[in-house]
Formats: C-alpha cells, structure tokens, sequence
C-alpha cells in the first residue's frame, strides 16, 4: 500500500500520516464503481488485471437460458414461436436476453462465462432497441418498456463489473437515456403501476451523469447533443447550469446547448412565453426531454398574467393566450377554469385573488402533448432512439 | 491517531494537535491531488474525499463527546472541522453533503463563543451555500457577518467575501460603490453594477461576456444574470420617467428592448417580462391587453429595491 505518484520529500514527511490512513491507497476504478449506486457490484479494491472479461457471446448466458427455462421464467418476448402454449415454453436463443439480478450475498456475478464482452453488450442495446423498442407489433408498448428497462440494466451491470469505458460504453449509454427520455414522454400519463417517471428518472439521472462522465474522458462526437438534453431534462438545476458553463468552448458555443441554455434562461429570467418559443426549435428528443416541464411552464405563464392583467375591467381574449401557451383555443381555454379563471365567451378575466396554484385533476399532461407529438412526424423509434435524424 | 485522540475522556488539550494534523492533511491531499493531475492519473478529486473521510473521523470523535464538562470538552474541536472539510467539499463540488455539517452546528450550544477567526470563516461558507440554494436573505446575513468581522488586515479574505457578498447586495438592490470595488480590486463588478443601475441591458450582457470566465470560475455568473429582472425594472422605470404619464404604451417598452438589442423581442414577451415584474412587486400596477397600455399606480409605482423581497 503506497500512495505512489506524489513527490518523495513529502511523503517522508508525512510518513507517520500515512500509516494512520491506509486507506488512501484504495483502488480509484473500486472508487468509481462504488459511485455507480446501486449497479454496484463484485468485491471492493480489486486490482487491475483481476478484472473480469466476459467470454458470453450470446445476448443471454446459456446457464441463464436453461434455468429460466426450467424455472419458467421467460419473458414472452423470448418464447421460440409455436411453443407458448407448451408446459414448458422453450427459449429462443436469438430472443433471449439476460436479466437484471440484484447483488447477493454469496452470488458471483464476474463469472467469465456469465458476462457479455463489449461488443456482444452493444449488439444487445441495438437488438433491444430495433427489435423490440421499435418494434410495431409488440404490444403494449408498457410491457416494451418494463422489458427494454430491464435488459438494458442488465446490459449497464456487465459493463460496471467489466468495467467498460470508452467508445463502446458510450453508444450504449447514449441509446439508454435517449430510450428512458423517450419513455418519459411517450408513458407520461400511465398508471403508476406500468411506469413510474421517478424510477425512470432516478435510472435516467445516472445513465445521464455516467455518459456526461465519459465524455470529460474523451470520446466526445455527441456531447454537444447530450449536454443539451441534460440542460433541457433538468431546466432551472444550478448545478447543471454551473457545470454546462465549465464546458470547452467549442461544446458550450454549440447549436444545441446554445439553444438549451437559451431555454434555462428563459426560465431563470421568469419568461414563459420566451421559453415556449423557443421550445418550438427544439428537436424532437429535447422536446421529450423538456417535456416534463411544460405543464408548469404553462402554469407559470397563468399565474404571471393573473397578476399582470389583474383589474376588473380587462379582458384577454383566449384565443390570444392560447397562442402564447401553444395550445389549441380549446385547451387554453379549460386549462384556464382548470386553474380558477373565469372564462367569459372568448375572452379570461385575470385575477390575481382567483388564481389557484393546484389545479384540478382533470387537466393531463397527455392533452398537451401536441407540441411534441408534432416533432416526431415520420420518424421512427429506432430511428430516434439510434439518434439519427 | 484518533483512537488515542479518543481514549482521552474528558480532556482535549490534544485538539490544538489535531488541528494542526487535519490541517496538513488537507493541504497535503490537496497538493496530492494537483500532482496526480498533472500526470494524468487517477480520478478528480479522490485524494480530496479520502481527506475528507478522515476529517469526518474526527468530526464524529468531536461531536459524539457528550460526557465531558464543556470547558474540556472535544465539541471546541467540531467548528475547525467543519470549516476544513468546508473547503474540501467546496472544492470539489459536492455542496450537497455541508448540510449535515451546517445542521450539527445551527443545533450546537457553543456555536457563537467559537473563535471569530473560525466564525467568520464558517459563515463564509455557510453564506456561498445559501446564495447557490437561492437564499439570498441569508446569504447577505452570513456574507455580511464574515466581511465585518473579518480583521482588517486581512484584504485577501475581504476580497474572497465580497465576490460573493456583492452580487447578493446587488440582487436585493444595493449597488457597491466603485471606490469600494477599486479598493478591493473587483473592477470587474464596475460595468456590471453600472448597467444594473442605468437599466442598460446591452450594458449588462457586455460586461457579463467581458468577465465571462472570471465570473464563471468564481461560480457566480448565473447569480449575475438573475440581475437582468432588476435591469429590466430600471429601464421600464426610465421609459416611465420619460413619458411622465400612468398609462403607458406597451409599444414604448418595445421600444427601449430593442434599442438595448434584445433578440426578436416581441409584444407578448413585453406583456410577459411586465407581468412578471408586477408579480414580483417591482412594479405597482396592472396591463390593459385591450388597450396595449400598463396602467401604473400613482403612488409609487415603482417601489424601492430594497422594500421588495
């Protein structure tokens, strides 16, 4: 146990100090991997060359494959056609993909024969990405999600115990959290019970956060795209804000993040109707991502205009506001009542005194969605999730 | 070192040596971690936190002395600590995990007869965290504190204060005087401060862009632009001045936005940065969309900065 690169003089002279501490020469990747949260895994302060390589060269170990059968604990969407119906359905080695398992004690995860190498790992993202994610005919698309949620853990854990970085690494995480944005977006709205945003998030965060790491790594083609999606995805974080200002100029003055910090500061200075402008030049992606903020923008807007137009005699026509919120006149129009604002004919009557924060339920975001929905247009989830538009 | 550190109930003559231990440590990690950078090795910021792992150590031997009587108690040690690992976490960017710290302070009964030197320090830190969480009331109180207590010799932690005391100030609307700004070498704030109070909003992205990277390092450059708000006020307020009446054309705001080279600003963004403005109290009265007029108030429309929290 040495702490090996400082300078010798000091180290002589601290040499009792050192003695005290001996954990300062802990293993810096065992560092990294604690960091990882709960995809933890394998013993702490393993040297370098014990690491584990994986020797599975299919998207599922073939000791997974017979106990799940056995156990019948396939997911129907790696059934061998014909024999669902069967007592014990088989596997199709081409359709099955490893599962995520959580750590145990007394369970070895870094078996070599267990673990898919890189490669094998990013063919499984691109299997579960075209042929399942995008998949037309797979339905419903919650059960895609638990499904593509699932492997792609599973996928994120062999790359920590491997301890996969760079290139490969990258393509994997990018296609992860364009996946978890997506799903934001297109199950905003499910029942809790199918999809929870906060897991989803929780799972986004940290993908996101890993990738954003990689990239301070090198590595680098996309990071414009994603520093944009992490501003857009949490608008109005200072700590986002701080770390997007750090950037190398030529990542900051980019397109994209120009445009997102545009955004963030919209949103800082209070703008909403600035903010929902230029959400109409986002991309459909960073619409996803920015999504989850609409509905309080929006609101935001109702509650500044209740207090600027608040006198009794004025009125504001909806069609108007329906303009500066992007809705349809409709829309604008029960979002208002929903928020305790009187609708005369066609016009609001703004009051302050009226104005309730909490609206009632009946307003879903999924009404809204218009705005975003309209990005999409013909492009397809493969597409989207590949990132190539 | 802690275990004998510990083993001394009801004494803490050795905290004068921890003190001085903990403080090389850090040092020591920190030029630890300055020369695995240079060589490129290991992870940014990992000798820092295994620093701090050892000062919380400590930390908890301080915190958890209940027995002893208070004069030889161990809980003297805790501030010092604090204000280390203060400035590891600062750092290295990790502000989240001061709260705990900030907590076992705010509920200790020795909190105020700490040494000043120790106090202002902690106040230093506890003060950059309010305004970074948006508490500005708080954070002027504690940066306040700091400065004013801080010895007059000491120009250098003066300086260190007011980077961050001023753009509070500025915020809660008062402006430093440039005298002050020269004397502390913080010119930088010159062209900020004076836009702010002209309304000059060009003004005001130009001196942000001049000291971007200043600003930026200091981590204050997004306090700085929540300035803009109170801009907009001084200028919406000169527009008023000029016009000399209450009902005012929103076109007329148009107007002073584009002379300050505002990107494709248009009515309704005009409608939104006012109505925003009176509901945030810095301006007394309501928009007329029939009539494309604000209707200010006839008694102080636009009420002082400092009146408005």
């Amino acid at each position: 146990m040495n702490i090996e690169p400082v300078n010798n003089k000091m180290c002589t002279h601290l040499t009792p100090l050192k003695q005290k501490f001996p954990t300062c020469s802990m293993n810096r990747k065992s560092r990294w991997e604690k960091r990882r949260g709960q995809e933890r895994h394998g013993p702490e302060a393993k040297p370098e060359d014990s690491v584990p390589h994986g020797t599975c060269t299919t998207m599922c170990p073939i000791s997974e494959v017979r106990r799940r059968e056995t156990q019948r604990q396939l997911h129907c969407f790696e059934i061998e056609r014909g024999t669902e119906n069967e007592h014990m359905p088989r596997a199709d080695l081409s359709r099955t993909v490893k599962e995520y398992s959580r750590p145990a004690a007394g369970k070895d995860s870094t078996r070599a024969c267990d673990l898919r190498p890189p490669d094998v790992l990013f063919k499984t993202v691109c299997y579960l990405v075209d042929e399942i994610a995008a998949s037309p005919t797979l339905q419903p698309w919650t059960e895609v999600y638990s499904f593509v949620f699932d492997r792609l853990r599973s996928v994120r854990q062999d790359m920590v115990i491997q301890r996969v970085s760079g290139r490969k690494c990258v393509a994997v995480l990018e296609r992860t959290v364009r996946f978890h944005l997506y799903a934001s977006y297109r199950l905003c709205g499910a029942p809790l019970r199918l999809f929870d945003p906060h897991i989803n998030d929780t799972h986004l965060q940290e993908c996101l956060s890993w990738l954003l790491e990689c990239y301070n790594e090198g590595q680098c083609e996309h990071q414009a795209e994603f520093q944009a999606l992490s501003l857009l995805y949490n608008l109005g974080s200072t700590r986002t804000l701080q770390r997007a200002l750090e950037l190398p100029e030529k990542v900051r003055l980019s397109p994209p993040v120009q445009l997102a910090l545009a955004v963030n500061r919209a949103y800082m200075e209070c703008n909403p109707v600035r903010l929902l402008r230029l959400a109409q030049k986002l991309d459909f992606i960073q619409a996803c991502a920015l999504h989850r903020h609409l509905l309080s923008c929006r609101r935001d807007l109702l509650l500044l205009y209740s207090h600027g137009h608040n006198s009794r005699n004025c009125r504001f026509p909806i069609q108007k506001l329906a303009d500066v919120l992007y809705l349809e006149g409709s829309l604008a129009d029960q979002l208002c009542q929903a928020h305790g604002l009187q609708v005369t004919g066609d016009c609001v009557v703004f009051s302050k005194a009226s104005f309730s924060e909490s609206p009632c339920k009946e307003m879903q975001c999924t009404q809204m969605h218009k705005l975003v929905d309209d990005k999409q247009q013909d492009l397809s989830v493969g597409k989207i999730l590949h990132g190539i538009v | 070192m802690f275990t004998a550190f510990q083993a001394h109930k009801e004494e803490n003559w050795a905290l004068s040596m921890m003190f001085a231990v903990t403080l090389d440590l850090r040092i020591f990690a920190n030029n630890a971690e300055q020369q695995l950078q240079k060589k490129g090795k290991g992870k940014v910021g990992d000798m820092l936190e295994k620093a701090a792992e050892q000062l919380m150590s400590c930390f908890r031997v301080c915190a958890s002395d209940n027995r002893a009587g208070i004069e030889d108690s161990k809980k003297w040690g805790m501030l010092f600590l604090v204000n280390q690992l203060f400035k590891i976490y600062f750092k290295i960017n990790k502000l989240h995990l001061c709260k705990p710290l900030i907590r076992a302070i705010d509920s200790s009964n020795l909190k105020d007869d700490y040494s000043m030197a120790q106090r202002v320090t902690y106040k230093y830190y506890v003060g950059r965290k309010a305004m970074f969480d948006s508490d500005f009331k708080l954070a002027e109180e504690y940066l306040s504190f700091s400065f004013q207590h801080s010895h007059r010799s000491c120009q250098r932690n003066k300086r260190l204060i007011l980077i961050y005391l001023l753009p509070v100030k500025m915020l809660l609307g008062h402006m430093p005087t440039n005298q002050l700004l020269k004397k502390y070498d913080l010119l930088q704030f010159a062209d900020v401060t004076k836009a702010v109070s002209e309304g000059n909003l060009l003004l005001l992205n130009e001196a942000l862009a001049k000291h971007e990277t200043f600003f930026i390092r200091c981590g204050i450059f997004l306090i700085l632009e929540k300035l803009k708000i109170i801009t907009y006020r001084n200028l919406f307020k000169k527009v008023y001045h000029l016009l000399k009446t209450h009902q005012l054309p929103l076109g007329a705001f148009l107007v002073a936005l584009k002379m300050m080279q505002m990107e494709d600003v248009d009515i309704d963004e005009v409608q939104c940065i006012l109505a925003n403005l009176i509901y945030m109290g810095h301006i007394k009265g309501y928009i007329s969309h029939q009539h494309q007029k604000l209707v200010v108030s006839k008694q102080n429309p636009f009420p002082p900065l400092s009146s408005v929290s």
